[in-house]
């Protein structure tokens, strides 16, 4: 599979399914890169994989399709890890099982190594497997996020988000459908005006909801009882980062004593510790086409800032809801 | 027949403490202290699991379950029964993982790891029988009915590492564990205890009377005063009815209070709670969260007059945001806020969190 090809499947999985995460998106092309993959070796399948994400980040810099990009890497190393050992016990006790048939003495030397090729292509063939399963697992993550998080919305809550996120309009949609009242204020957040198509949305769902600008948010604050924005990575100190402006609403919400929430699926879990803004990685805040075409990048707006930890009150997960600090937990487990 | 006579004497036992509990649940404290009402839960517990009919861990988890349901919607606001049934869910999951050889980390909590090198959709249905597994599960619940009662002793032993001689600690109300922290300290330290009432109940009087009876110089103040005096105080030590999971607290009600004038002061605010007072709930469901009880205590019923135009509320709980907790101090040892999550997770498992 080529550079066009994959850009071209990756660009029509985000077509066909408008309500898909580009994580997930992104995965999927990283699936079926690996059921055309013609490699003889699992180094030379990561080695590939590793170009293959790297492809994906040109088209769509987001930290989601690096971290899913990642998080399919560690897949492919767990899997082909846990099936060499299987192998090569399972070999070692088909030659000790025949040793004895033949009445020699089990003592040998280590077994020779099993046979490459047939060995990988059951390997891959439970890498596939398992990737479906993975991918049938994450598309249930954003309904496990709503489940969790409607419950926070009381009767008669007026809600602040940050522009458009998909998990947050499904969190909203359970809560309508729960039926409780709420009123939601959206930030118009520029440039691209995201919070008028979040507003569509809700208005579709019969949820009285008014759009302010991106500076209202001070003004707004009083009146609301809690905010809840998405996310687009969560970092491993338990911040997030997201679109520009959410930092912004954070420290305002810490301010006013509201409660911040971020509703995020597991799959954004990123390796990444930034301390400040400066930390986070230029690829990161920039558009694919910015990045590529523009050579000072000083003169253009970043598209996402980065919130610390200690302005967040709880992250609700498909893992479970999390304090900020559970997270580098989670991450802990995957990758160390 | 004698079966018969066993179940009908379980049932009654169970009806005489969902009597207990409805009753026990007025301001001046309950009946029993949350010690005492988490080691008649589990020993409740256990004898359902010895006499009940099951066959396998699935009916034992079902049958448990309606009773633990049975048992919180007595009293909601007595976390600690909720506590033990799960902590006994838990007990249950581990026995079958280990009947079954699987090791421990399996079917524990869902984490990333497992979502990427699991197998397949988890279908755990506890619907083997193994014949030790009542034997197994009896002896976990009986280690931990000897953990229960050994809480308060080992939370009490840990005072001298943080009390130290001529400070002036502050408490609110009465707390068993708090009165034994302080006296075991007491052995060996001088020191300078403040209490603040905590109207209208005031059970701050009764663990003053305790405290000098163990010869510790003891002040009772109005909660009106809590701020005026804070600013000699060295530390603050509270006990607490429950701990939730972000690490939060539902305490008695003027807890908020003295947690507020201690950040403002900037003294170390101790929370002494034993681990079964550690609650998988979330600050959310405000129904269920306050407990009012009546307010005679506020505006007694003989002033007529007045309470035709007037609206008394008598809350009994307060909640304390985890921002203003310095330290947990459990029997397992001492704990940041923060840390919560991680002991949550030892303790109970999350399928089990709503009953």
């Amino acid at each position: 599979m080529n550079e066009e090809e994959l850009v071209e499947y990756f660009r029509t999985q985000m077509r066909t399914d408008p309500d898909m995460a580009s994580a997930v998106a992104a995965i999927r092309t990283l699936l079926e890169f690996l059921r055309r993959d013609k490699g003889e070796t699992i180094l030379g399948l990561r080695e590939s994989l590793k170009w293959a994400t790297d492809c994906l980040t040109e088209v769509d810099s987001s930290v989601a399709v690096s971290s899913g990009g990642e998080l399919f890497l560690r897949f492919i190393s767990l899997t082909s890890l846990e099936h060499q050992v299987r192998a090569i016990h399972s070999h070692r006790l088909l030659h000790i099982h025949s040793e004895k048939n033949v009445g020699q003495s089990s003592l040998k030397a280590s077994p020779p190594p099993p046979c490459l090729s047939q060995d990988l292509s059951r390997c891959k063939k439970v890498m596939e497997e398992r990737g479906e399963l993975f991918l049938e697992k994450i598309s249930l993550s954003r309904t496990k996020v709503a489940k969790l998080c409607h419950t926070f919305i009381k009767d008669g809550a007026k809600i602040l988000t940050h522009s458009s996120s998909r998990v947050v309009l499904r969190v909203l949609e359970k809560a309508a459908a729960e039926k409780k009242r709420f009123t939601v204020y959206v930030t118009e957040s520029q440039p691209d005006t995201a919070g008028k198509q979040m507003a569509d949305a809700l208005r579709r769902l019969n949820v009285p909801v008014t759009v302010v600008l991106d500076a209202a948010v001070g003004y707004v604050l009083e009146k609301v009882d809690l905010v809840i924005v998405g996310a687009e990575g969560v970092v491993e100190s338990g911040g997030i980062i997201n679109k520009i402006g959410t930092y912004q609403m954070a420290v305002c919400s810490k301010a006013h004593n509201k409660p911040f929430y971020v509703v995020a699926e597991s799959f954004k879990f990123v390796r990444l510790y930034p301390l400040n803004q400066q930390d986070v990685p230029d690829r990161f805040k920039y558009k694919a086409d910015t990045l590529r075409t523009v050579s000072d990048l000083s003169d253009e707006h970043p598209m996402i800032d980065y919130t610390p930890p200690s302005l967040i009150t709880l992250l609700f997960t498909d893992l479970g809801v999390l304090t900020p600090s559970a997270v580098s937990d989670e991450l802990i487990k995957l990758y160390l | 027949m004698p079966g018969a006579d066993k179940e009908a004497d379980l049932t009654e036992r169970i009806e005489a403490f969902l009597a207990d509990l409805k009753r026990g649940g007025c301001g001046t404290g309950p009946i029993r202290g949350s010690g005492e009402t988490a080691r008649e839960t589990t020993a409740l517990l256990r004898k359902v699991t010895a006499q009940a009919r099951w066959s396998s861990a699935g009916d034992l988890m079902e049958i448990i379950r309606k009773e633990g349901r049975r048992m919180t919607a007595a009293q909601p606001s007595e976390t600690t029964v909720g506590n033990m049934v799960l902590r006994v869910l838990k007990i249950i999951r581990e026995e079958y993982a280990r009947s079954r050889g699987s090791s421990e980390e399996t079917d524990q909590q869902e984490s990333l790891h497992k979502l990427l090198t699991s197998g397949g959709l988890s279908d755990e249905n506890f619907r083997q029988h193994y014949v030790h597994l009542k034997a197994n599960v009896i002896e976990a619940i009986n280690e931990l009915l000897t953990e229960l009662e050994g809480t308060t002793d080992n939370i009490a032993m840990q005072a001298l590492e943080h009390i130290h001689s001529n400070e002036v600690i502050m408490t609110v109300g009465r707390s068993r564990t708090v009165e034994a922290f302080l006296k075991d300290a007491a052995r060996k330290r001088k020191f300078h205890v403040i209490v603040a009432e905590c109207a209208p109940f005031c059970q701050g009087h009764e663990m003053a009377t305790n405290l000098s009876k163990a010869s510790i110089e003891t002040t009772v103040i109005a909660d009106a005063a809590i701020f005026a005096v804070m600013s000699r105080v060295n530390k603050v030590i509270i006990g607490t009815q429950t701990v939730l999971a972000n690490g939060g607290l539902r305490a008695v009600n003027g807890t908020h209070t003295v947690a507020l004038a201690a950040r403002h002061h900037s003294t170390p605010l101790i929370v002494c709670a034993p681990m079964f007072k550690l609650s998988p709930q979330f600050p959310n469901e405000e129904d269920t969260f306050h407990k009012f009880v009546s307010p005679h205590e506020v505006l007694p019923f003989t002033e007529g007059e007045i309470l035709s135009k007037v609206n008394v509320h008598c809350p009994v709980f307060d909640y304390v945001p985890p921002e203003l907790i310095t330290l947990f101090i459990s029997n397992i040892g001492g704990n940041a806020p923060s840390y919560i999550y991680r002991l949550m997770s030892e303790l109970y498992h999350p399928e089990d969190h709503d009953l």
